[in-house]
């Protein structure tokens, strides 16, 4: 593991927050459908990615911030709980990335598919299960909502990952700063 | 229709309503600690006197801080359907989790006690008291103090390698770009919408159509995210910015007597909240 963050994981780190922050406010990264929880999420996204990108620093503090806006913006008194808002976030990029290096050798569509897959699972999980732990909703609840929105989340974030993490390394080639590599 | 594509005036991050109080002044590092504490021993208190007492703190501090108290409402209105629904929920389905107490009710599956009772209440008191909590904080701290006062905050962190000054580096990029970011978002929208897609036109019950709506906004953003990203990442490294090079700061804090006095209060209220054995 790296010593420091280099300017390329700070920069991608606050980059990736600002559109976590974003997609909070403009109740743009809301899927809405009708269960109990309300809403399926799409913001865990960036987090995703910067753990495939940037490696589980970068994904551990894009989590961070995204669960910090939801828990100040939380319109549901389920998230206005620092365990249920903010904790189980911090673990999405982190797994992300582990799923990521961990099939990367066999195929990179595979990889990023399945850390993007996975790593929506684990936001759904974790909530979830802190939900219970902490008494907003029964076992039997969670459950119902885990399979109507964690399914659904799970399809949207894997397609949009792919399409961002793939058109981002074509990208790369040619616009990725060249500094980077002598420091 | 219009309204569905000024998504920059509606961002209300960073917004500072400047009174000048006596809570403005306060040195912003004890402000985010006595918030934190305070909002720890409410998430963990139980009992109505409890609350009770929180929301009545959360209301002084209102009035301290010479804010009006529609900004706090503001932010509990849009939540009220929630707060029900919840409450429902919870009143009818969690009986049989908390039997403790008296039974009012038990039909089949509904049993409500005065445990069930309890958590309906408290859940929703606690939550706008962390609203109104939250509400005097950031209203009263202008994000540069907040991002400031975190890294100071975190500075004995220094010592075992956590990287502080980067942190709140990356806290000051996001703030900094959200406004950015949400006017590129509304080009978008604008420009997808004259190429004729529609955005939020759908029922709200034909959810795989406005998951789609949603792809052409989303991918894009993320792609010009990360080509900004890549622009200041050449911006810092050609004006050779080290991460982890020591540097002095612009403004420096320092707290007199009556910011420790106001910590001293927080840690006592929070103590009062987590440890005294409220009767009820």
């Amino acid at each position: 593991m790296k010593k420091t963050l280099t300017v390329r994981d700070i920069v991608i780190a606050g980059v990736l927050g600002a559109v976590a922050i974003l997609l909070g406010v403009t109740r743009l990264g809301y899927i809405p459908v009708p269960t109990a929880a309300g809403n399926a999420t799409i913001m865990h996204i960036p987090a995703i990615i910067g753990g495939i990108m940037q490696g589980p620093i970068v994904g551990l503090i894009v989590g961070a911030i995204f669960g910090i806006s939801s828990f100040l913006n939380a319109t549901v008194p389920l998230f206005k709980d620092p365990m249920v808002a903010i904790l189980p976030r911090l673990f999405i990029g982190v797994v992300a990335w582990l799923v990521y290096v961990g099939i990367r050798r066999k195929s990179e569509y595979l990889a990023v598919g399945a850390a993007a897959f996975i790593g929506t699972l684990t936001n759904t999980v974790l909530v979830l299960t802190m939900a219970v732990v902490r008494n907003y909703m029964t076992a039997g609840v969670a459950w119902t909502v885990g399979l109507t929105n964690g399914i659904p989340e799970a399809i949207v974030g894997t397609i949009v990952t792919l399409a961002v993490v793939l058109a981002w390394k074509q990208l790369g080639k040619s616009q990725k700063s060249k500094i980077s590599k002598d420091l | 229709m219009s309204n569905e594509f000024e998504i920059s005036r509606n961002i209300t991050i960073g917004q500072y309503v400047p009174t000048g109080s006596f809570i403005h002044r306060l040195d912003p590092r004890i402000k985010l600690l006595s918030f934190v504490v305070l909002v720890l021993a409410i998430a963990l208190n139980t009992s109505y006197l409890g609350n009770a007492v929180g929301l009545v703190l959360s209301l002084f501090l209102f009035w301290a801080s010479k804010i009006p108290i529609s900004y706090g409402l503001s932010g509990v209105k849009p939540a009220i359907p929630f707060i029900i629904i919840l409450a429902l929920l919870q009143l009818l389905f969690q009986g049989q989790l908390f039997s403790g107490g008296t039974v009012y009710v038990d039909y089949g599956f509904i049993l409500i006690t005065s445990e069930s009772i309890r958590l309906v209440i408290v859940s929703a008191v606690r939550f706008i008291e962390i609203i109104f909590l939250s509400s005097v904080l950031t209203l009263s701290t202008s994000t540069t103090e907040m991002t400031h006062s975190i890294q100071s905050l975190l500075s004995p962190l220094k010592k075992i390698h956590f990287p502080v000054h980067e942190i709140s580096l990356i806290t000051t990029i996001s703030i900094r770009f959200v406004p950015t970011f949400a006017i590129e978002m509304e080009k978008m929208m604008k420009a997808q919408a004259s190429r004729g897609a529609d955005f939020g036109t759908g029922g709200w019950w034909r959810i795989i159509q406005r998951t789609k709506e949603m792809f052409p906004i989303i991918i894009p953003l993320f792609n010009i995210a990360l080509s900004r990203a890549e622009d200041l990442i050449l911006a810092m490294e050609s004006r050779c910015y080290t991460p982890g090079g020591d540097r002095t700061s612009y403004s420096v804090y320092k707290a007199a007597g009556k910011d420790y006095l106001i910590l001293v209060v927080g840690l006592l209220f929070a103590v009062l909240l987590l440890f005294y054995p409220f009767p009820f």
